[in-house]
């Protein structure tokens, strides 16, 4: 069997273009096509978990010269979480909105998609453009101050920080005459020192905003806030996963050298200690929501900075946690739509994810936290590992207290998202209980 | 409106035969002028092997003498796939927000030389948007270009006449197709050939009007789907005024 990772992006692109032919139908177009991807983003990953990494061209060039796509087994992996969740929370929240929501999502989830998939530094830039435009729209699909808000909040940043992708990747073509990142990784130490420098700073800087770290993430509360909770859902498992998955490709493909890991790791830190404290001091659920996730990219961005030395457990680490941090936080953004949160599925979904992202096991979360302080123990890094128990007790703090304050009245949300929010957050405790199967079985952890 | 549809399919298909039967035979002499695009920066540490290729063996590959075309479309086809994407995700975000405003238009008469100068430089706007994108490949321009001067067209039929509207069905039908078009040549690409918007029918003679094989068909795509798009957004920002 032959497998085109292109058709991941062709599909819901040629579904958005059609939705307008046939408006009453938008719904269901819109999810067909992302059923559709779902199907195909599980098969390409099971092929690549057996058969290794695919390399797609585009329009039959050789590499260097055309496009290509580059899946590996984190990028396939990345695919399927964006594209089962994108058709989980879409059943659920698509029908409030009329054709054009549809539309807006599809192109968001393409974007996201083509963002992992891609091998092409440029093709890159074109996906975070898609993404963020169809972001900006959707966040703004509220309509009301709070929205706008948030919406021009990240639309102002997010335009700069598209200047800043393109000016480095400028700068990396006018030294190396090339956008493919093997070429340019193959090709690296032949630039510029001072060249090579600022085109990692633009690009971080550019994607950093994209992925929620520190210095750059002003946008994230008001977007989240003034977001539907189907959006900030939306939010928390598409774009950014993509985002931060685009700078680990960056740095461990790229710039593959110590001082990079370094300044991930810095900012990591930083981005982890006052995205908890900041979120300890909030009052609005979204609010404190955006900024836990803050936090969490901090804690996510820590793990790929360790893959240096012991890349084994760091990309385990920066699974698990992406996994945890995905369905947790998107369940808990769809829980958020009703102040309070009684009923067994609503109270299910809030402990569940509350307990992940705190780290508890058997839970996803656990293992995030277990391999990345094993990569760190590994590296002597005590001062990290220090930091990251005491954001996880700031985590507990302030979700004790988010949970004692909303557990109450019967909350009222109606079917479709209390399924949806069930199903999402049961991922944390099926790939929590994966490790411990696979140990039973003593299979190798995963095929990397 | 139908009319003024109509009219554009009507000119650019009569631009199209025009440019068929007269064969434009003159770019000929392009075989033996030899202006390759030397090193312009001396003393870069660059390898020069995408570059070159691109200039090497542009003509030879895809049968446009116009190698930014080239690039644009077929090198890099899949970007350009997404740059549309971009256009269309901004479009149909101002529809999104804009949807439930419509207000009273407050009507202006515009002065007689602008009503009557905007009636003669419609058809011409019209006809030079279509030239442009339907000789991407072989003039400098293409389907960016070519839509926007065809949308400059609507807009100053827009700004002479305040009641002069295109119809919202037509332009989001043309929309929708084009780009679909360009999705599905993509498809073709990846089901008659090996990958996704590759080439599967003749390159054609460099330097007519029919050469550069997926080329035009995109061109023409990208032409119609950038015009009535821009057309759209005007008119969308124009129907909320106050």
């Amino acid at each position: 069997m032959v497998v085109h990772p292109v058709l991941l992006i062709a599909i819901p692109l040629i579904a958005a273009f059609i939705i307008p032919l046939a408006k009453k139908y938008g719904f269901a177009i819109a999810a067909g096509a992302m059923a559709f991807n779902m199907g195909y983003a599980i098969g390409m990953f099971s092929y690549i978990y057996s058969h290794g990494k695919i390399y797609e061209m585009i329009a039959g060039f050789k590499p260097p010269v055309g496009i290509f796509l580059a899946v590996d087994a984190l990028s396939a992996m990345l695919a399927l979480l964006i594209n089962l969740f994108a058709f989980i929370n879409f059943i659920a929240i698509g029908k409030e909105w009329n054709y054009k929501f549809s539309m807006l999502y599809l192109l968001a989830i393409a974007g996201s998609t083509g963002i992992v998939l891609t091998g092409d530094i440029f093709n890159m830039f074109i996906f975070f453009e898609i993404t963020a435009v169809a972001s900006y729209a959707l966040i703004a699909g509220k309509k009301d101050e709070k929205a706008i808000e948030g919406a021009i909040k990240y639309m102002v940043l997010g335009s700069i920080a598209s200047i800043f992708i393109l000016m480095g990747i400028a700068l990396i073509y006018s030294q190396l005459k090339t956008l493919n990142i093997y070429d340019i990784a193959a090709r690296i130490s032949s630039m510029d020192e001072k060249i090579k420098w600022a085109s990692f700073a633009l690009l971080l800087t550019g994607i950093g905003v994209e992925a929620e770290i520190f210095p750059l993430n002003g946008w994230v509360p008001a977007a989240y806030q003034g977001a539907s909770s189907g959006v900030a859902s939306l939010l928390s498992f598409g774009p950014s996963k993509a985002a931060i998955y685009a700078i680990a490709r960056i740095m461990m493909v790229i710039f593959p050298f110590h001082a990079t890991y370094e300044i991930a790791l810095y900012v990591g830190v930083v981005t982890l200690v006052i995205g908890e404290l900041a979120a300890f001091m909030q009052e609005d659920v979204k609010r404190m929501l955006a900024y836990s996730s803050i936090g969490q990219m901090g804690l996510i961005l820590i793990a790929f900075s360790l893959a240096s030395q012991n890349i084994q457990n760091a990309l385990i680490a920066a699974f698990f946690l992406i996994i945890s941090h995905a369905s947790a936080k998107s369940s808990l953004f769809l829980l958020s739509r009703s102040p309070s949160m009684g009923g067994a599925a609503c109270k299910y979904t809030g402990i569940v994810g509350v307990l992940s992202i705190i780290g508890m096991p058997p839970l996803a979360g656990f293992w995030g936290k277990w391999y990345l302080m094993l990569a760190a123990i590994n590296e002597k890094l005590w001062l990290v590992i220090m930091l990251v128990f005491f954001a996880g007790i700031v985590e507990a703090g302030y979700f004790a207290r988010y949970l004692h304050k909303s557990m109450g009245n019967e909350s009222k949300l109606n079917l479709r998202y209390k399924v949806a929010m069930v199903v999402m957050v049961s991922f944390t405790i099926l790939l929590g209980l994966l490790p411990i199967a696979y140990k039973m079985a003593s299979l190798p952890l995963w095929g990397w | 409106m139908r009319r003024y549809a109509g009219a554009a399919i009507a000119i650019i298909f009569f631009a199209f035969s025009i440019g068929i039967f007269m064969q434009l035979a003159s770019y000929n002499d392009y075989e033996g002028s030899n202006y390759y695009y030397k090193n312009p920066v001396n003393g870069s540490l660059a390898n020069e092997s995408v570059p070159s290729h691109y200039i090497k063996e542009t003509k030879n590959e895809t049968g446009a003498i116009n190698a930014v075309t080239a690039i644009v479309v077929e090198y890099r086809g899949f970007d350009t796939l997404g740059e549309v994407t971009v256009l269309f995700t901004s479009a149909t975000g101002v529809s999104f927000l804009l949807y439930h405003v419509y207000k009273k238009l407050k009507k202006r008469e515009a002065n007689l030389i602008l009503k009557e100068g905007s009636k003669l430089v419609l058809p011409f706007a019209l006809l030079t948007g279509a030239y442009i994108f339907i000789h991407g490949h072989l003039t400098p321009g293409g389907g960016f270009p070519g839509g926007s001067v065809i949308a400059s067209g609507f807009l100053l039929m827009m700004l002479a006449y305040p009641e002069f509207f295109v119809r919202e069905k037509s332009l989001s039908y043309s929309e929708s197709m084009a780009g679909s078009i360009f999705v599905i040549i993509g498809l073709l690409g990846l089901l008659f050939a090996t990958s996704f918007l590759q080439n599967f029918i003749p390159i054609g003679k460099p330097g007519y009007l029919l050469s550069a094989d997926i080329i035009p068909l995109i061109y023409i795509a990208i032409g119609f789907k950038v015009g009535s798009e821009l057309s759209s957004i005007v008119q969308k920002l124009k129907e909320v005024e106050k």
